[in-house]
């Protein structure tokens, strides 16, 4: 089992083929199959096509699937669903196809992006419903279980339809949980939460990712990304643009100079002194204080940088690398 | 036979606006049936106007409508379907369970009016004839319209063509038609069990029964197999 | 100092043809911000009346009905039976021009439509009225220069519009027909429209009523699917009512059966307003008695009852 994910070959100012960082994209150990592979997956609509020969393989963890709106997460997610068959290539999860086969829903859970919930059952009526319908030889107790690893007890017994979006979106994630799946996909989690639901969202999905399992969620808000998990697949209008741990996507692309801010007891002469060496390209003094400086090589400007502060005996206080933002990774990847 | 499925279908009917579109049709058939015979009408002649033209041509298939698009088609329209999709069920354990609780609900509220009504007009045979009648009407009406719910994005419309122009409009001036119209199957059943003179069956009866139960077997298994291949593309779809 | 360099330079590019840059400045007098003129401006030139606006939401209303400007899939339904009803007419003109003797006359061929009107006006009518309802743009309409009984009126101008030329077309074909192919000459043609007035105005009858009731229950709800069904029920419900009453032992009650059902009501008045256009053979068609005004009062009653009630549920979700 390959791991390579697909190189933006048409893209212009394209990144270096950027290669999955250790600990998203190996395959399997021991010949296991992954817990979710994507082999050569394309999905069309007649002559639009929405998923460009995609292929990955995630495992355990917790891994953001990044991407501005229309880039193909939700038919991604939906086709790791089973409810979409992919054009071409295979969709497997734990090695079983996912279209047209019930029983990989033993293992998966899905957290959909539509808020659609039977607005006339209670929570804990959904959840019941939910585990009685997987099968589950004790449903009440596993249902109990679910609603308050969700922290939904409290109001479990109330009409879905009085639920703020906060409460129905744990609901939902209650019901996904319910039969303890190995993978779990949510598309756009986080919409319309507040920072504390968020937050506590956000812890949830780590201790889940922690214990073993292997869940993947979809957002266009790079915030949530950024905290929740430092492992990215970006999807740019159908095609995989990069995957792996965000800050190293960030250093691979060398053609971008990065930005650092450095504070400095005299930046005038750090600025000076700078400017002589090779790496940097550029140096900017803004209004307050300090030093932006442009570098086209991280490795080699980071290493000059305490020489020269130590020959020109400056005291550095403080160097920050101003763009490693998701953000500006993203929008790198979009431009591109 | 799973009953978590039906027990869900089951509320979700009940639990909406659109379930209170049946209650006038029942009622109406009965209200018509008791002035008639408080007014002393011969039921040769209300016969015909209140339990086939009204009963069994109108109540019986819109009925069937509102509620075999319902227990699957209202759950397609809000996405609620995903729920239920996304379980490790055989899909005939979804669509069988939903099918047994549109048959239910239908048969039950057509066939207690018409039960009345036939007492009613002329006695306890038409009546058990016409709800028992009913009943098959409900199956085939019920099979076919949850396959329609799968089959097209506009179940409601596609349904009112086939009550409304194949069996209303052609079934009373295309007679080569009425060989492929449910209603006019029901209305023979009632004839034969009935033996009655109020009104005729215009097809004879092994064709009835044999068309009842291919419509039902075969849109039934259409409803599975669709099912089974059900995408959900997302909001833009 | 590089933001305001920046600042500075950007305001002397791009075209400036009326108006300067405004910039802002904060305290300490370096510039804060500026809004770059880039020729946008505000429209001072005529705008249209009222009428207009009406004018333009009948159009746009009655080419919705037909499905124009819009997808395929929407124009399948209403041209499937404006084909119907043209092939019906076609036929009874090869008919007459062989067996040369009229089967229906031009009012009685919008009667036997019946079915079909029922239909046009349960697809058309949620199209028009329930589509905007349940995606929430009435909000869009009324924030215009279109007073909230303009809405409603011109919608139903619209549909009834659309039902009068789906009968209308037939009609016309048939006259064309039997203007074609008349023995008569000049005096044959002046025959034939004069059967074809009533015919007409028999349509716009119908029209009305038909598109009255319609637009009535689709407002009711904004999922276009229960507006069908709806209007559906409404059609089917009342006409076997009328059935049952004209069987009751009262004569009374017989002729005022037709009171109940929107087609025989509007047959009813038909008959009261033009007996020989419908009525070619003694003993058949609707027994109205003496009836026949209150028929006629009852199908403007129900007309305007209809539109008022459409005007107070848009009145309602206006507001909303």
């Amino acid at each position: 089992m390959t791991t390579s994910t697909s190189t933006p070959s048409s893209t212009p100012a394209a990144a270096a083929p950027v290669t999955s960082a250790a600990g998203t994209g190996t395959a399997g150990t021991a010949g296991r199959p992954a817990a979710i592979e994507l082999a050569g997956v394309s999905r069309w609509y007649g002559n639009v096509v929405a998923v460009n020969d995609v292929s990955m393989a995630l495992n355990a963890g917790v891994t953001g699937l990044l991407g501005p709106n229309g880039a193909g997460k939700t038919t991604l997610l939906h086709m790791m669903a089973g409810f979409l068959p992919p054009s071409r290539g295979a969709v497997t999860v734990d090695g079983e196809p996912t279209w047209r086969n019930p029983g990989v829903y033993r293992k998966l859970g899905l957290v959909s992006e539509r808020e659609a919930v039977h607005g006339f059952l209670t929570a804990y009526e959904f959840v019941l419903a939910s585990a009685r319908l997987h099968g589950l030889p004790d449903p009440a107790a596993a249902a109990r279980r679910a609603i308050e690893l969700v922290e939904m007890t409290p109001a479990q017994d109330r009409r879905i339809g009085t639920y703020s979006k906060g409460m129905r979106q744990r609901t939902r994630v209650a019901a996904a949980l319910v039969h303890d799946p190995t993978v779990l996909l949510l598309d756009e989690p986080f919409n319309g939460m507040d920072p504390r639901q968020r937050m506590h969202m956000m812890t949830l999905l780590h201790s889940l990712g922690d214990a073993g399992r292997t869940i993947l969620f979809s957002s266009h808000i790079l915030e949530e990304v950024e905290q929740v998990s430092g492992t990215v697949q970006v999807m740019v209008a159908g095609r995989l643009a990069a995957s792996g741990d965000f800050r190293s996507i960030r250093r691979l692309m060398t053609n971008r100079p990065h930005v650092f801010a450095v504070q400095s007891s005299d930046d005038r002469a750090l600025a000076v002194a700078l400017l002589r060496h090779d790496s940097v390209t550029g140096v900017d003094l803004p209004k307050g204080g300090g030093i932006t400086v442009r570098a086209g090589d991280y490795g080699s400007f980071t290493r000059a940088l305490p020489r020269i502060a130590l020959t020109e005996g400056i005291r550095v206080h403080r160097l920050l690398p101003s763009d490693e933002s998701l953000e500006s990774v993203f929008s790198y990847l979009v431009e591109a | 036979m799973n009953s978590t499925v039906m027990w869900i279908t089951a509320r979700g009917l009940f639990g909406r606006r659109r379930f209170l579109l049946l209650l006038p049709l029942p009622v109406l058939v009965i209200a018509l049936a008791v002035l008639c015979r408080w007014l002393g009408v011969a039921p040769g002649n209300w016969a015909q106007p209140v339990l086939i033209a009204l009963g069994l041509a109108v109540v019986l298939p819109v009925v069937a409508l509102i509620v075999g698009t319902g227990v699957l088609g209202s759950e397609i329209d809000d996405g609620t379907i995903v729920h239920v999709l996304s379980k490790p069920l055989p899909r005939w354990q979804i669509v069988l369970p939903k099918l047994v609780v549109a048959f239910g609900v239908t048969t039950l509220t057509v066939a207690v009016p018409l039960y009345v009504a036939g007492v009613l007009a002329e006695s306890v045979r038409l009546g058990l004839a016409l709800a028992a009648a009913s009943a098959a009407g409900a199956l085939a009406y019920s099979a076919l319209f949850v396959a329609l719910s799968l089959v097209t994005r506009r179940p409601v419309l596609l349904g009112l063509v086939y009550v409304l122009i194949w069996e209303g409009l052609l079934g009373n001036i295309v007679s080569g038609t009425q060989v492929l119209s449910v209603q006019q199957y029901v209305v023979t059943f009632a004839d034969r069990m009935a033996a009655t003179t109020l009104f005729d069956g215009q097809v004879s009866v092994t064709v009835s029964v044999i068309m009842t139960a291919v419509i039902a077997v075969l849109f039934t298994l259409l409803a599975i197999d669709r099912l089974r291949s059900f995408s959900v593309a997302g909001e833009t779809s | 100092m590089s933001t305001s360099d920046q600042l500075t330079a950007a305001r002397g590019t791009g075209p400036t043809p009326a108006g300067p840059a405004v910039a802002g400045t904060t305290s300490n007098g370096a510039p804060g911000g500026v809004i770059h003129d880039i020729g946008y401006q505000r429209y001072t030139g005529v705008r249209l009346g009222r009428r207009h606006v009406v004018g333009a939401l009948y159009a746009h209303s009655l080419r919705t009905a037909f499905g124009l400007g819009r997808s395929a899939k929407a124009k399948i339904f209403p041209w499937f039976i404006v084909g119907v009803v043209v092939a019906a007419a076609a036929g009874l003109v090869a008919v007459r021009a062989q067996i040369g003797q009229v089967l229906l006359s031009y009012a009685q061929f919008a009667d036997t439509m019946s079915w079909l009107v029922i239909f046009f006006v349960a697809v058309v009518a949620p199209e028009l009225v329930s589509r905007d309802l349940g995606s929430g743009v009435l909000p869009l309409y009324f924030s215009r220069p279109l007073r909230l009984v303009d809405y409603p009126l011109a919608k139903f101008a619209a549909l009834a519009t659309a039902v009068f030329m789906l009968l209308g077309a037939p009609q016309l074909v048939m006259f064309l027909g039997g203007a074609f192919t008349t023995d008569a000459g000049w005096s044959g043609v002046w025959d034939e429209v004069t059967d074809l007035a009533p015919g007409l105005a028999y349509a716009v009858l119908w029209a009305g009523v038909f598109s009255a009731i319609g637009l009535a229950v689709a407002s009711v709800t904004g999922k276009r699917a229960f507006a069908a069904g709806g209007i559906v029920a409404v059609f089917l419900m009342t006409t076997p009512i009328g059935g049952v009453l004209s069987v009751l032992p009262s004569v009374t009650a017989n002729q005022l059966a037709g009171l109940v059902a929107p087609s025989s009501l509007v047959q009813g008045t038909g008959i009261w307003l033009f007996r020989d256009a419908l009525i070619t053979e003694a003993g058949t068609g609707l027994d109205t008695g003496g009836f026949g005004p209150l028929y006629g009062l009852v199908t403007v009653v129900l007309i305007a009852g209809c539109i008022a009630a459409l005007i107070a549920r848009y009145r309602k979700a206006a507001r909303r």
